[in-house]
């Protein structure tokens, strides 16, 4: 995969470069601000740029901004959005773009290097990758805690799962059920929540966003 | 509130009582040559001029209103300059008050304007209903406060904009007291330097040519100056006359000298509780916006330093781990490599945190002020010659003010001055802690608006301790930092 980087810090740009170019991904460049970024997907076309929410001038969300600019200019680069806070607020502007190719994680989830590029590979094939946090944060804050309370202790370890953007394989393999049994908790969540039935992975999640962020 | 005010004017009070003790040891009577009947004569001397101008000044602009307003910000530097000239010649310091400024007036919209008025009157402020239109115009309290106070009391604000900002800079200056009382001394000032006129020069003149008397009448000239000198007899008569004249010329001028201080503490000082009150509440926003800063400033120390170096290790080590787990072949070197990095990253992380640990707070300044500078001083990149002498211990809120300081005067030696040696003095003596600096480089040190001097200037006066600056060009630069015992 083509990558650009935009992260201020120069230990953590050269980590992750070292961390992606191991795994076979190319780093087409690797800038420390928001402007450089959005020059730099503009001219390499990337098929995946990795934003830090705080960059210069003003070190506050500057980031996050440029990644909404570039969902805008470029559909098609994928954006993962990634900082050492999670804030909520953040997460709906994100969400609130309603399209897949995006992602927002901690920082610190770099270090388990596996399912970091994994989320990568996932936001460059149109999926979602949200973080624990963020899910549990939505999840929280989502006006509709009543319905959300019918559903089993299962079922809402299923629903945080497919809200970070897990496909059912995924799912399944992480609270060590059959694939079976998690297309039925699916279909019973989807019931309890009143939202319409759908079979695409993908599809599937946005909805469940969507339904969180409103 | 009031006892607030009580207390922290004699703490002000007590700080001004120490400088005059160390700057004008002795007084007295009858020595016309002493090193404090010279300051007064030239006291004396320097503020006549100065005086005459200043009237010259402000007599005119008293002609109409909008002009006093525009002669508000000259009569505040001719106070500024008799309150440095008293400071400088007699050590008689006394604090500024307040400068003139725009009194902040805005419109307020809202539909219960009765009520919000009600409601600013309440909480100190001046509001006045409109007639005719729904809303209010407020002075004296911020907007934020106004809209604070709307929310809570559930009225409803349609929108909030500065009034006329050309009335506004008017309200500010005709009828400020400070530049009123400032036009009042100098009033006074006139006549009173007259009178020190006429004494130095009766007394001092006229004493040493009546003392000379006889040679001037052996020199042939009788002349006048009151008494006619027609024999050597009455020349000699005419001696202990102008021994007597030189002798009372020094207590003469002192009390004169000593109600002009009085004038200037009165009149040129910011003296009524409403100044006051409007003094502490700046320095509490200084002081409030201070503490919000080095909170902001530790975040980004930590975001940017030891939080980005643990997760590019935590990279290193996830990164490690993997290599450690592939079933076919283990890169060793790879590795080892990786680990290497991981443990230098977290050998520089130690160091950051240290760094900010100890900025945030010294541990050594429990054990005092003066262990602390030692510490301090050792660190610093040019040596430093320390002197303490802090017989008792400052409270904490002070030494910790003292400490900061003078770690950041050091940082500007060593940063601008380019000076090879400096001298760092800390000095308690009851009711007041003085932290002097003294470096030999190029001088020219001076406080900008928004520079590293003025800000830390700011923090100093919100504990009511004060800044001074001596640093000519070509040097030296003396930093002196006075700081009340508490705070």
């Amino acid at each position: 995969m083509r990558i650009v980087i935009a992260e201020d810090a120069a230990v953590i740009r050269a980590g992750l470069a070292e961390i992606l170019t191991e795994r076979g991904h190319e780093i087409v460049a690797a800038v420390g601000d928001a402007e450089a970024l959005k020059d730099a997907v503009a001219a390499r076309q990337p098929d995946v740029a990795i934003v830090d929410v705080r960059m210069p001038p003003s070190h506050t969300d500057e980031g996050l901004r440029a990644a909404i600019a570039i969902r805008r200019a470029h559909p098609g680069v994928g954006i993962l959005v990634f900082s050492q806070y999670i804030e909520t607020r953040y997460a709906a502007d994100l969400l609130a773009m309603r399209s897949g190719g995006v992602g927002y994680l901690l920082k610190d989830r770099v270090a388990n290097v596996a399912e970091f590029t994994d989320a990568i590979t996932r936001i460059a094939g149109g999926g979602t990758a949200l973080d624990p946090e963020v899910v549990s944060g939505l999840l929280n804050a989502s006006r509709h805690a009543s319905a959300l309370s019918t559903l089993t202790a299962r079922e809402h370890d299923v629903l945080a799962l497919m809200a970070e953007g897990r496909s059912n394989i995924a799912i399944a393999d992480r609270i060590a059920v059959s694939e079976r049994a998690v297309e039925k908790h699916i279909s019973n969540i989807f019931t309890k929540l009143g939202l319409p039935p759908s079979d695409s992975d993908h599809r599937r999640v946005l909805a469940v966003l969507a339904y969180l962020g409103t | 509130m009031t006892q607030e005010i009580a207390i922290a004017d004699g703490r002000r009070g007590a700080v001004m009582n120490d400088n005059q003790n160390m700057t004008e040891p002795d007084a007295a009577w009858g020595a016309p040559f002493a090193k404090r009947a010279w300051a007064e004569l030239r006291y004396a001397l320097v503020t006549l001029p100065l005086s005459v101008v200043a009237v010259a000044f402000i007599v005119p602009m008293l002609y109409a209103g909008p002009l006093w307003a525009a002669s508000a910000e000259g009569v505040w530097k001719f106070g500024a300059a008799s309150r440095f000239l008293a400071r400088k010649l007699l050590g008689e310091d006394v604090p500024a008050p307040p400068r003139p400024r725009s009194l902040v007036r805005y419109k307020v919209r809202t539909t219960d304007g009765a009520r919000l008025a009600a409601l600013v009157e309440e909480a100190g402020g001046k509001a006045r209903v409109w007639e005719g239109k729904p809303g209010v115009t407020v002075k004296r309290l911020p907007p934020s406060r106004v809209a604070e106070l709307a929310a809570e009391a559930n009225v409803a604000i349609d929108e909030i904009r500065p009034g006329n900002s050309v009335i506004n800079w008017m309200d500010g200056r005709m009828t400020n007291p400070v530049i009123w009382r400032a036009r009042a001394y100098f009033g006074l000032k006139l006549p009173l330097a007259a009178a020190g006129l006429i004494v130095a020069a009766g007394c001092w003149l006229g004493g040493l040519y009546y003392l000379t008397a006889p040679a001037w009448w052996s020199l042939g000239l009788h002349g006048t100056l009151g008494f006619r000198i027609t024999t050597l007899g009455i020349a000699f008569c005419l001696c202990p006359l102008g021994a007597a004249l030189l002798f009372s010329g020094p207590g003469l001028l002192h009390g004169v000298t000593n109600v002009d201080c009085w004038l200037i503490r009165g009149l040129l000082g910011p003296s009524s509780p409403a100044e006051r009150i409007r003094a502490l509440e700046e320095s509490r926003a200084i002081a409030v916006d201070d503490a919000a800063a080095r909170l902001r400033g530790i975040e980004r120390d930590l975001h940017d330093g030891a939080q980005a170096q643990l997760v590019a290790l935590s990279m290193k080590l996830g990164l490690a781990r993997e290599k450690l787990q592939d079933d076919e072949r283990v890169d060793l070197a790879r590795v080892t490599g990786l680990v290497e990095d991981a443990h230098r990253g977290i050998l520089e992380a130690i160091v950051d945190l240290r760094t900010l640990a100890r900025g945030i707070h010294p541990p050594v300044l429990d054990q005092g002020l003066a262990d602390a500078l030692v510490t301090l001083t050792t660190r610093s990149a040019i040596p430093v010659e320390l002197v303490t002498d802090i017989p008792e211990r400052p409270s904490d809120a002070i030494e910790t003010m003292a400490y900061f300081s003078a770690a950041e005067l050091l940082t500007n030696v060593a940063k601008h001055s380019g000076a090879r040696h400096a001298t760092l003095e800390a000095v308690h003596v009851p009711g007041l802690l003085r932290v002097r600096i003294t470096d030999d480089g190029q001088g020219g040190a001076r406080l900008v608006p928004g520079g590293g001097l003025c800000g830390l200037a700011d923090r100093v006066r919100a504990v009511d301790g004060r800044v001074e600056i001596d640093s000519p060009r070509g040097g030296p630069t003396t930093v002196t930092v006075e700081l009340p015992s508490h705070a």
